[in-house]
């Protein structure tokens, strides 16, 4: 308990003492995970509300290939991945492993079928009056769609955050793609792994608290805006 | 007088289920006709119909006298002349005036028109003032008034109501009588369907009766309240 306790000590002086490793580590995170949930976004939401919305030959195969790509193990994305960017292959000349760009990739992979199976769920469960409202008050397809992607924000917001939730806190893309290059590719999520097996438990510890408030911060940001 | 619709051989279905079958039907602009018979009898089908949500499987549908496209910009172009308000109409998040802007808005109206439009269509349904209220803060007959308003404000050449009666006490379905009556007196073509059998009588309009999703009658405007408007009225005037 007190080795805990000595642990926890030494993590909030290295927060509060604005630690360069730390906030270094922190920026790859956010940065890396930011970049890639922007990503996801705008090619989930789009391919959501069209499932969503759209009554078409083998939906319901497509929504089962979603739902499947939502259990993706990080480490089979990064596996994939790898295979696409390492030396031997077409992309390889590229030289985009071990780089940000290889990470957001992988993380792109993983956060896309999420918000695109909560886009689906708030376009299903959508009121059905508003599809046939916005036709009858003019609104052409693309001015429909958007205006239904206004009604069930909020629901389109909790799979934006549960895809960021989901790639901020992974470990297998992050490690396999970006190789946990110090002042690089090195993310929260890597850097506690590799501190923790050195012993640096309370730098690791450090990392944990800032990635738990990341988490807390992101719901605190979803309850404020759904209770606008 | 101008036909505005005019159905011939129409089929109209959903999930493979004929709704609404017609032979042939005139409805002419400038007037009310509201649309009578039983629930299933295939009077919100034709509404939407009327208001080209829904294409008909078979048949052919003309609006001005030219058959309807199928698809693409000029049916879009034609959609913007006819709004159809629905029996529980739905409300877009956000303020009263939120909710007419935002057609207008897709008119590419000027903000100060689209301010003036917001101001008269509200004053026009008896709900002046109501601009900054919440859509979800309002009652059951203050919600239908404000889809009324909401379509008034696109000045429209056809507007479509589905029972808008349906569930008003008798102060409220007198506001919305009354906002009929001033409707029928402007050159605007409305088409609504009712279960009030002495409502048609009331508001002057043409009758079209539907039974089990055909064309059952048709009657003009009565000139004397003797004249029989529908089965409906005729069963309660037997009564």
């Amino acid at each position: 308990m007190n080795y805990f306790g000595e642990s926890l000590g030494t993590a909030l002086s290295l927060i509060l003492g604005l630690d360069g490793e730390v906030l270094r580590t922190v920026w790859t995170s956010l940065y890396v995970s930011t970049s890639a949930m922007s990503i996801a976004s705008v090619l989930g939401i789009p391919l959501g509300l069209i499932i969503g919305i759209h009554r078409f030959r083998g939906r319901r195969l497509v929504l089962t290939g979603l739902n499947t790509l939502m259990a993706l193990p990080t480490v089979v994305v990064g596996l994939v991945v790898y295979g696409l960017l390492s030396r031997q292959s077409p992309l390889g000349p590229l030289g985009l492993l071990f780089t940000p760009v290889a990470m957001m990739i992988g993380q792109i992979v993983l956060a896309t079928p999420i918000v695109a199976h909560y886009t689906v769920s708030a376009a299903c469960g959508a009121d059905a009056r508003i599809l046939p409202t916005l036709r009858t008050l003019g609104a052409g397809p693309l001015e429909s769609a958007w205006q239904m992607l206004r009604e069930v924000r909020f629901v389109v917001l909790a799979g934006v955050i549960a895809g960021f939730g989901r790639i901020v806190a992974e470990v297998g893309v992050a490690m396999m793609l970006g190789g946990n290059i110090r002042g690089y590719t090195r993310t929260m999520t890597t850097a506690i792994a590799l501190e923790t097996g050195k012993g640096e438990f309370a730098f690791a510890l450090a990392l944990g608290l800032v990635l738990m408030s990341v988490a807390l911060g992101i719901n605190l940001l979803l309850n404020l805006l759904q209770q606008r | 007088m101008e036909s505005l619709y005019s159905l011939q051989n129409i089929v109209c279905a959903y999930a493979s289920k004929t709704v609404l079958t017609i032979d042939h039907l005139e409805v002419f602009s400038g007037r009310i006709t509201c649309l009578t018979g039983v629930n299933g009898s295939g009077k919100s089908s034709l509404l939407e119909l009327l208001g080209l949500l829904h294409p008909p499987v078979k048949g052919e549908l003309c609006y001005r006298g030219k058959p309807l496209p199928r698809s693409g910009k000029a049916l879009q172009q034609i959609r913007l002349e006819i709004t159809l308000a629905h029996q529980t109409p739905y409300l877009l998040k956000g303020t009263v005036a939120d909710n007419i802007r935002y057609p207008l808005k897709l008119r590419n109206l000027t903000q100060r028109e689209q301010d003036r439009l917001i101001c008269w269509s509200l004053q026009t349904v008896g709900l002046g003032g109501f601009e900054q209220r919440k859509s979800d803060q309002l009652s059951g007959g203050e919600l239908r008034r404000v889809a009324i308003a909401r379509a008034l404000a696109l000045k429209p050449r056809v507007l479509l109501l589905d029972e808008p009666m349906a569930g008003l006490d008798t102060a409220q379905s007198d506001v919305m009588e009354s906002i009929l009556t001033r409707l029928s007196a402007a050159d605007l073509t409305v088409i609504l369907s009712t279960h009030d059998p002495a409502l048609p009588a009331r508001l002057c309009a043409d009758v079209v009766h539907l039974q089990e999703g055909q064309l059952a009658g048709r009657y003009p405007l009565p000139t004397t309240p003797e004249t029989p408007l529908c089965p409906d009225r005729l069963k309660m005037q037997e009564a």
